[in-house]
């Protein structure tokens, strides 16, 4: 819990005298209350893997989104305010769309990754405003594959495997052991997923996991459906079974 | 000194010692103005001096001792002998200051056993008996100061307890909202009162509940005029510069990040009291419905299942004594899982969280 920080974090434009823009640390623990998305890039390309599971029988899975389509090439996954997710995604969706009507070739995934925190970085200096509550995980191929993540400040990562939202911790502790080299995608795809059985403490459902692919030989990002997901997610649960039972 | 007391204890093989006896002046049986009204000067003086007029008496809860010697007729009240029994040279007397904010206690009824989960607590409470029982082998390395934290009702308090009683010594139990006095320099004085009284008794238990009150952050100097002050005087003590083996001091907060950072690191461990979990909910009301009024006819399991988040206190206060006054209130002779249910139904906490759909 975060206390008032002697009114140093009533407006994102003031500095505490030791440095820190509290409002932008705030935008960040909203990114921690998001569900867990992972990012891993391989060799023979990108993966996004996302925690949706539903929390109504009500709701109409389908409507909760944790992993877009940016351009043909690069996709994202979103932790944190979904609202502000959304304004995000549409953004990149824009300047992916700028730059081939401008250049008349595909953005490459770092300027777009920048261009999402440069929009980002303005909202924490200049007053009137808020930060984005929401991380995004950008995936995509260019010459090679690309995996960044950005954050409420506007900073800018490139990752080969990383994770946003509440498990993110949990993710990096097990990629920091199981991370390779040379991993095939579908080997990526199933560790991502035991980590996030890991992250949620549980077995995995295969409506409640998300999974977006892009592979080196078509540069094509897509969103997998639930029939494709099957095979990986059976093979990810005899794993957090054995893990869960000790 | 046995056949002394033959005539008024005929099982003298069941009179123990007394180890820690409690006492409060009460006065005298009747008022005149010449009467002054005595108070304790030297903890230890007194203490060798009651035992030459009460040595060989028998104590228990609620006796009168008189004076019979400065103050003739003036009486103090048992407040706790531990255990029952006769005066002797090894029995240690405390007297209250009826002014004080500080109860010295000694306590009985709860045990270590009896708090369910919070492995590492038990843990260090393993050590520091171990210490109070032997405090000169610990030298340098003794534990001292330790912090528990944790959300209300996770059992902080009663662990305190619960090492006081298995150590058998003095629990000097302190509200640390009493120590805040209504002048400025009330608090650090009556902090140097509570360790100067804590030194008269050791080895003992100093235990400082709702710690944040008088350890608050020294950035919270503009919001009360004495928070400095106060945490000055809380530092020098903890630190211990002087005579302080045999003296541990447990603090509890819920609120640990109100915390200045000086005293934290004056704790050599800070132990986090973590809200049950199913299985320790479980024990828990297992545990509550060992001894019970009623006939327990439930399914603890539904229950335990259906609090996730609950702390033990609620547990206790909230869902099992209000499905028993139910029940009593409805003259039945059994407590059944509905009953349980409604309580908790009653109770559902107000979501802290932020709406969900929010998040994505």
């Amino acid at each position: 819990m975060h206390l008032p920080q002697m009114g140093y974090d009533r407006a994102i434009t003031v500095f505490s005298p030791d440095g820190r823009l509290f409002q932008v640390e705030y935008a960040r623990e909203a990114v921690k209350r998001g569900a867990t998305a992972i990012g891993v890039k391989t060799k023979e390309g990108v993966l996004l893997v996302a925690d949706r599971r539903v929390t109504s029988k009500l709701l109409e899975p389908d409507t909760i989104e944790k992993i877009f389509i940016i351009d043909d090439h690069i996709g994202a996954a979103t932790s944190g305010l979904v609202a502000d997710a959304r304004i995000l995604i549409d953004r990149a969706r824009l300047e992916a769309q700028i730059n081939r009507l401008t250049y008349d070739e595909p953005i490459s995934v770092k300027d777009l990754a920048k261009r999402i925190c440069d929009f980002k970085q303005q909202f924490t200096q200049f007053g009137g405003v808020r930060p984005f509550g929401v991380s995004l995980l950008i995936a995509g191929i260019d010459e090679k594959p690309r995996l960044y993540e950005t954050d409420p400040s506007g900073a800018l990562l490139e990752y080969k495997a990383t994770a946003i939202g509440a498990g993110r911790n949990v993710v990096m502790e097990y990629f920091e052991k199981e991370y390779d080299d040379n991993m095939s995608l579908d080997d990526a795809i199933v560790k991502a997923m035991i980590a996030m059985g890991k992250a949620i403490e549980s077995e995995l459902t295969y409506d409640g996991i998300e999974v977006g692919v892009i592979r080196v030989e078509d540069k094509m990002f897509r969103i997998l459906s639930v029939e494709e997901v099957k095979d990986y997610v059976d093979k990810a649960n005899e794993v957090i079974r054995r893990e869960l039972g000790n | 000194m046995i056949l002394y007391h033959f005539k008024q204890q005929p099982f003298v093989r069941e009179v123990q010692e007394v180890k820690y006896l409690i006492l409060r002046p009460l006065g005298y049986p009747l008022r005149a103005s010449y009467h002054e009204y005595p108070v304790v000067d030297n903890p230890r003086v007194f203490e060798r001096y009651a035992k030459d007029q009460w040595k060989g008496e028998f104590v228990s809860k609620g006796k009168m001792l008189f004076d019979y010697r400065m103050f003739p007729d003036f009486a103090f009240e048992v407040v706790s002998a531990e255990p029952e029994g006769i005066i002797t040279d090894s029995t240690r007397i405390l007297v209250e200051n009826p002014k004080s904010v500080v109860e010295t206690e000694i306590v009985k009824d709860v045990r270590i056993d009896d708090v369910v989960g919070q492995e590492e607590a038990k843990r260090k409470v393993k050590v520091i008996l171990k210490y109070l029982k032997n405090p000169e082998k610990f030298g340098k390395w003794a534990p001292k100061n330790v912090l528990f934290f944790g959300p209300p009702g996770t059992g902080k308090t009663m662990t305190a307890k619960a090492l006081a009683n298995e150590a058998n010594v003095p629990f000097i139990s302190v509200k640390s909202t009493k120590l805040i006095g209504e002048h400025v320099g009330d608090g650090a004085r009556r902090i140097h009162e509570l360790y100067e009284r804590a030194r008269q008794v050791k080895p003992c238990i100093v235990f400082l509940d709702e710690f944040d009150s008088i350890a608050l952050d020294r950035s919270y100097q503009d919001l009360r005029g004495d928070v400095s002050e106060v945490v000055n005087a809380l530092l020098t003590e903890l630190d211990g510069i002087e005579r302080n083996e045999g003296i541990c001091t447990i603090a509890a907060t819920n609120r640990i990040e109100l915390l200045d950072p000086s005293i934290r690191s004056r704790f050599e461990e800070e132990i986090e009291f973590k809200l049950p979990s199913l299985e320790e909910r479980m024990k828990i009301l297992e545990n509550n419905f060992r001894e019970f009024p009623l006939k327990v006819k439930a399914n603890l399991r539904v229950v335990a299942e259906m609090t996730e988040g609950f702390s033990g206190r609620d547990l206790v206060e909230k869902v099992i004594k209000s499905a028993l006054h139910r029940a009593i209130a409805e003259e039945r002779d059994s407590i059944e899982t509905e009953d349980l249910i409604k309580a908790v139904e009653k109770v559902r906490k107000p979501v802290k969280q932020p709406p969900k759909q929010m998040f994505v």
